[in-house]
């Protein structure tokens, strides 16, 4: 068993897992937090994406002994009691979700993404979201939704300023 | 003591539900309050306009918050996993199956093959389908047994364990020559044809005596898995009154519960089958697949049994859209009027039938095209091969015939000199056209329709 002691969404957890474990699994089956989903367990399809000390990372491909010590942020950290992340909001207004299944990893590396270039070009939504499979929607709405959002934060921050 | 000292005596009258939407909209959690209070939904009874207004989806927030519970999120006490061996043969006779060392690794609870199930037959049309290959494995996604164990990895790990001793028969994949007559036959009987159509109209020998010019092409599509994100899953659980529930990633659960009813030999009213948010279909869980596993595993050890497929087994057991080949011969005037057509379609089913009859039926009517054709005769048949079987996907069929008669009359506008949009417009089915198998059609605007979508994607500007 390994030892882990890791920081989930700003809460700090310690437990011990088999070795073998994966990131995904250890948030999964012993935190209860289901919301990054196993899609394909081959880092193929995104739906496990988390950020990992703000490194948005396939939760499948990581063992959790690598993630001891760091900071790990899922789907469940991004919304408080008091408001939305403006993703999550642009994603339920403009319906971008259908299935929802791909939805928290997309969230999170659009998050990823938008942390670091508040203000991306088309084509640089699509190219963050390139490791993430959307069976539903053909993309177009989700795109959309990322710009929705960006738009919004850039909103606020003009304000503030 | 008395009970009301026990109990304490109640002061107060308790508060009722507060009856707002937002109060019991809200879900319940164990976490601290991570919803926002604010809703965008229309009060009960409220009237809003609905024609220009965007519409939310109802589960649009929970997805975005990562609250929406599939299958894979949920759990119960005690519960078990199950996974299950692949024959990873294409065509075999099952000579023994011995899982006495499975069952003796560490974790293991029970384990399952396909002698144990009740009616070990199952599917949509024809019942031709093992649930776990118990003497023949015609496909190399066959299950050929189940283990449940207590965490997945005992499971996979007792998988390896599982001793299948197979005696190779010759397998059969190519679509053309499984139709021969000495062909290895996917299942007992003469053929390998397990289903045919025929529509004619009119007369085509005569439609082609009167064309100018004669056309064929042969058109082919490939096998596609739906490929859904969330892989077919389900939990299977009993209780003390010999009633079995699963709750399942099935998009058709009526059916489901018939199905199980059947290879369980259960009355149906024993059998609940709870759905819940399904992570995309598209046809690919419309019909039980490893359900009544589940429930037999649940049965033996008494826990909860969930299955998750991994997504290898999606793509090698899970249904398909079907390869189809399709032979068009159309007889065309000088104008490019199409005078007679015949469709020869061949659809590939893989190892069982699932909807491959429906998929047929379909194709068959459609393969025509929206066009109006007098004389017209289209055979199409399904053949077995030792393949992946193929199933309902988007369509069933229609998009197999759609590519073949677009391309054709592509070709042969190129072949006449006439532009793509006007052989279309001349020949496109229009008031009180007649369909393929005689419907009359009414309320049709597909010239309107393309006229208009060729304006606005600019079609002249794009031609020069």
């Amino acid at each position: 068993m390994v030892d882990i002691t890791i920081t989930v969404n700003g809460e700090k957890r310690i437990t011990s897992v088999p070795p073998e474990t994966t990131l995904l699994k250890l948030l999964r089956e012993k935190l209860n937090l289901t919301g990054a989903k196993l899609g394909c367990d081959a880092g193929d399809c995104g739906a496990c994406t988390v950020l990992v000390d703000g490194v948005a990372v396939n939760a499948c491909l990581m063992l959790a002994g690598q993630a001891n010590q760091r900071e790990v942020l899922t789907i469940e950290g991004l919304a408080d009691s008091q408001k939305f992340h403006p993703l999550q909001k642009a994603f339920e207004e403009l319906g971008s979700l259908q299935c929802g299944f791909c939805g928290p990893g997309i969230i999170l590396s659009a998050k990823y993404l938008i942390d670091a270039h508040p203000n991306p070009s088309v084509e640089d939504i699509r190219k963050a979201l390139s490791g993430n499979l959307c069976r539903c929607t053909g993309y177009t709405k989700i795109i959309e939704g990322v710009a929705a959002a960006c738009r919004k934060i850039a909103g606020a921050t003009d304000k503030a300023a | 003591m008395d009970d009301k000292a026990r109990v304490g005596e109640r002061k107060t009258a308790p508060k009722s539900l507060p009856a707002t939407d937002e109060a019991l909209r809200l879900p319940a959690v164990t976490k601290k309050a991570m919803f926002p209070l604010e809703t965008i939904t229309a009060k009960p009874r409220e009237q809003t306009p609905s024609v220009g207004q965007r519409a939310t989806r109802h589960d649009g927030r929970l997805h975005g918050l990562g609250q929406t519970k599939y299958i894979d999120d949920m759990s119960f006490p005690g519960m078990i996993h199950a996974k299950i061996k692949r024959a990873g043969v294409a065509h075999a006779r099952i000579k023994s199956i011995d899982v006495s060392e499975a069952e003796r690794m560490p974790g293991v609870m029970a384990t399952l093959v396909g002698k144990e199930i009740p009616v070990n037959r199952f599917g949509p049309t024809y019942q031709d389908q093992p649930l776990l290959a118990d003497d023949i494995v015609r496909h190399a996604g066959d299950g050929v047994a189940a283990v449940a164990a207590v965490t997945e990895q005992q499971a996979l790990d007792a998988l390896e364990k599982i001793r299948v001793e197979y005696q190779p028969l010759a397998p059969i994949f190519d679509p053309l020559e499984a139709m021969h007559e000495d062909a290895p036959k996917v299942h007992m009987g003469h053929s390998n044809i397990y289903s045919s159509k025929t529509v004619n109209k009119g007369d085509v020998e005569k439609g082609f005596a009167d064309s100018d010019y004669t056309f064929e092409g042969t058109f082919s599509t490939q096998m596609v898995e739906q490929a859904s994100l969330e892989p077919h899953a389900a939990i299977a659980e009993w209780d003390p009154n010999e009633r079995v529930t699963l709750h399942s990633s099935l998009g058709r659960i009526t059916l489901g519960r018939a199905d199980l009813a059947r290879v369980l030999v259960m009355p149906i009213n024993r059998i609940r089958i709870v759905a819940t948010v399904v992570g995309g279909n598209f046809g690919g869980k419309n019909e039980i697949t490893h359900e009544p596993i589940l429930a037999l595993l649940a049965k033996k050890t008494g826990r909860p049994v969930k299955g998750v497929y991994s997504r290898e087994d999606e793509f090698i057991s899970s249904t398909t859209r079907h390869p189809f080949i399709m032979k068009y011969k159309t007889g065309m005037s000088k104008e490019g009027k199409i005078m007679a057509r015949t469709v020869r379609l061949i659809c590939d089913g893989g190892a069982y039938c699932s909807w491959s009859d429906t998929t047929l039926s379909k194709a068959c009517i459609l393969s025509a095209g929206p066009y109006n054709i007098d004389n017209l005769r289209v055979e199409a048949c399904a053949v077995y091969t030792n393949k992946t079987m193929t199933g309902a996907m988007r369509g069933f069929g229609a998009p197999q015939v759609c590519f073949a008669y677009e391309s054709h009359m592509d070709d042969m506008a190129k072949e006449l000199g006439i532009d793509p949009l006007e052989i279309r417009l001349i020949n496109a089915f229009r008031e009180g056209s007649l369909s393929p198998t005689g419907q009359v059609l009414e309320s049709v605007v597909i010239k309107d329709s393309l006229l208009m979508a060729t304006e606005r994607f600019g079609w002249k500007e794009w031609k020069k």
